[in-house]
């Protein structure tokens, strides 16, 4: 082999070079993944987020789940501690970064969610930008999850049948629904109108004691 | 990015066809180093002796074939670097097991991949090569209650080379090449003073 490749200084050679020219240009290079760059159509985008078509509602998508809609990918963005205390079922962490990343399915259905909804639609733009149409967040993060869904609050004066679906969706989450009285609360209790009832679950309820030292 | 490779990762094809697909890949690797003369323990063992330096040039060539390929592919969106299986790190056991390596492949002139394709040559030195691989692999599965603790220590998890030096990939990938070419200046220069007292190299049979 070495008298063959003797013989043969040339392709040697040549290989030589491919290898200092690719290893040169790594150095320059860098890192081996090259910046994702997407583009977005800024006038839709401004539709969309005009029309609130930006984002679904926690009961949205406990129903999504619930139901299970093919190809729904729940994606939570906040640190892995955060997720390993609590996170919406069937949820996938991934970092803000990894969105950026990620192999996607653009024929998928993504929601995104954190513990309010700032990171969840700068990750919506993300997605966007990627190319992906059908992205979402939830709008009221993990807190509007634990007081829609995991603990809603409902009047007394509510019509039976969306009282039993409320229910219905609470339980199927291991959640439970509180009946107040009309005088003392609106119908649907809003996200933003503050206090956030007691969930009963331990892990949620410690979810929400970080939420809460955490001014979101 | 989607879709892209590791194919199998990403579920271009499945169990059955990617192993068709490795006994193609086993086949030229073993055609390929027979080829080389791997499977010619006095070959190989002139490495040891610094007469004959084909399998330091052939490791490096692949090495580099390999990481140039890689970078570069996950540069071009190609391929998923991040779902390319990098083995797990354990210094001490591997240290240790490197050490028995190493005598085993200076004492019988071959390694695991070649003795193989000596085997499959013919080659008696091979074939027993086999055999002893075998039972040293019978002997650690049965042995593993004992030792398992120290196999399972110092575990770095999966650990490359620009996590550990902190440098960027590309870095390393530079770093590697000067590396390697300079060990094929090295080993042709090693190789040329060998061959002054002109050595015969025959095939063992």
């Amino acid at each position: 082999m070495t008298t063959d490749a003797r013989r043969r200084p040339g392709i040697e050679r040549a290989l030589a070079a491919v290898a200092i020219v690719g290893g040169v240009m790594a150095v320059i290079a860098g890192s081996p993944t090259r910046p994702t760059r997407g583009s977005v159509d800024v006038t839709e985008l401004a539709r969309i987020v005009e029309h609130e078509e930006d984002h679904v509602t926690a009961v949205e998508l406990a129903a999504w789940i619930r139901d299970g809609k093919p190809r729904l990918h729940v994606l939570d963005i906040r640190a892995d501690s955060e997720f390993d205390d609590f996170h919406i079922p069937g949820a996938r962490r991934v970092p803000l970064a990894g969105i950026a990343r990620m192999p996607l399915d653009s024929a998928a259905t993504y929601v995104l969610y954190s513990e309010g909804g700032t990171h969840a639609a700068q990750g919506w733009f993300l997605l966007r930008a990627r190319g992906v149409k059908n992205v979402f967040f939830l709008r009221g993060g993990l807190y509007e999850w634990l007081e829609q869904v995991m603990s809603p609050r409902v009047a007394s004066t509510t019509p039976q049948a969306q009282r039993d679906s409320i229910r219905a969706l609470a339980l199927w989450f291991g959640g439970r629904m509180t009946v107040v009285d009309s005088a003392s609360t609106t119908a649907t209790p809003s996200v933003l109108d503050g206090e956030l009832s007691a969930p009963h679950k331990p892990d949620a309820r410690e979810a929400i004691r970080k939420i809460r030292r955490r001014a979101c | 990015m989607s879709g892209g490779a590791p194919f199998y990762e990403f579920g271009r094809f499945g169990e059955g066809t990617s192993l068709i697909i490795a006994l193609l890949l086993g086949i030229a690797f073993g055609w390929f180093l027979e080829q080389g003369g791997m499977g010619n323990a006095r070959k190989l063992s002139g490495q040891f002796y610094f007469t004959d330096l084909s399998v330091l040039k052939l490791m490096f060539s692949a090495i580099l074939t390999a990481m140039l390929g890689l970078f570069w592919l996950s540069w071009a969106g190609l391929l998923d670097l991040s779902r390319v299986y990098v083995p797990e790190t354990f210094i001490a056991p591997q240290l240790v097991g490197g050490l028995v390596f190493g005598v085993g492949f200076a004492t019988g002139g071959l390694c695991p991949g070649t003795s193989c394709v000596a085997a499959a040559t013919g080659r008696k030195d091979g074939l027993a090569l086999i055999a002893g691989m075998l039972a040293g692999v019978f002997a650690f599965g049965e042995a593993f209650p004992a030792i398992g603790h120290f196999a399972d220590s110092t575990a770095r998890g999966a650990w490359t080379l620009p996590q550990a030096l902190g440098l960027s990939y590309g870095t390393v990938v530079g770093i590697t090449v000067a590396v390697a070419l300079g060990a094929f200046a090295g080993a042709e220069w090693l190789e040329r003073r060998a061959e002054r007292p002109a050595r015969p190299m025959n095939v063992v049979a």
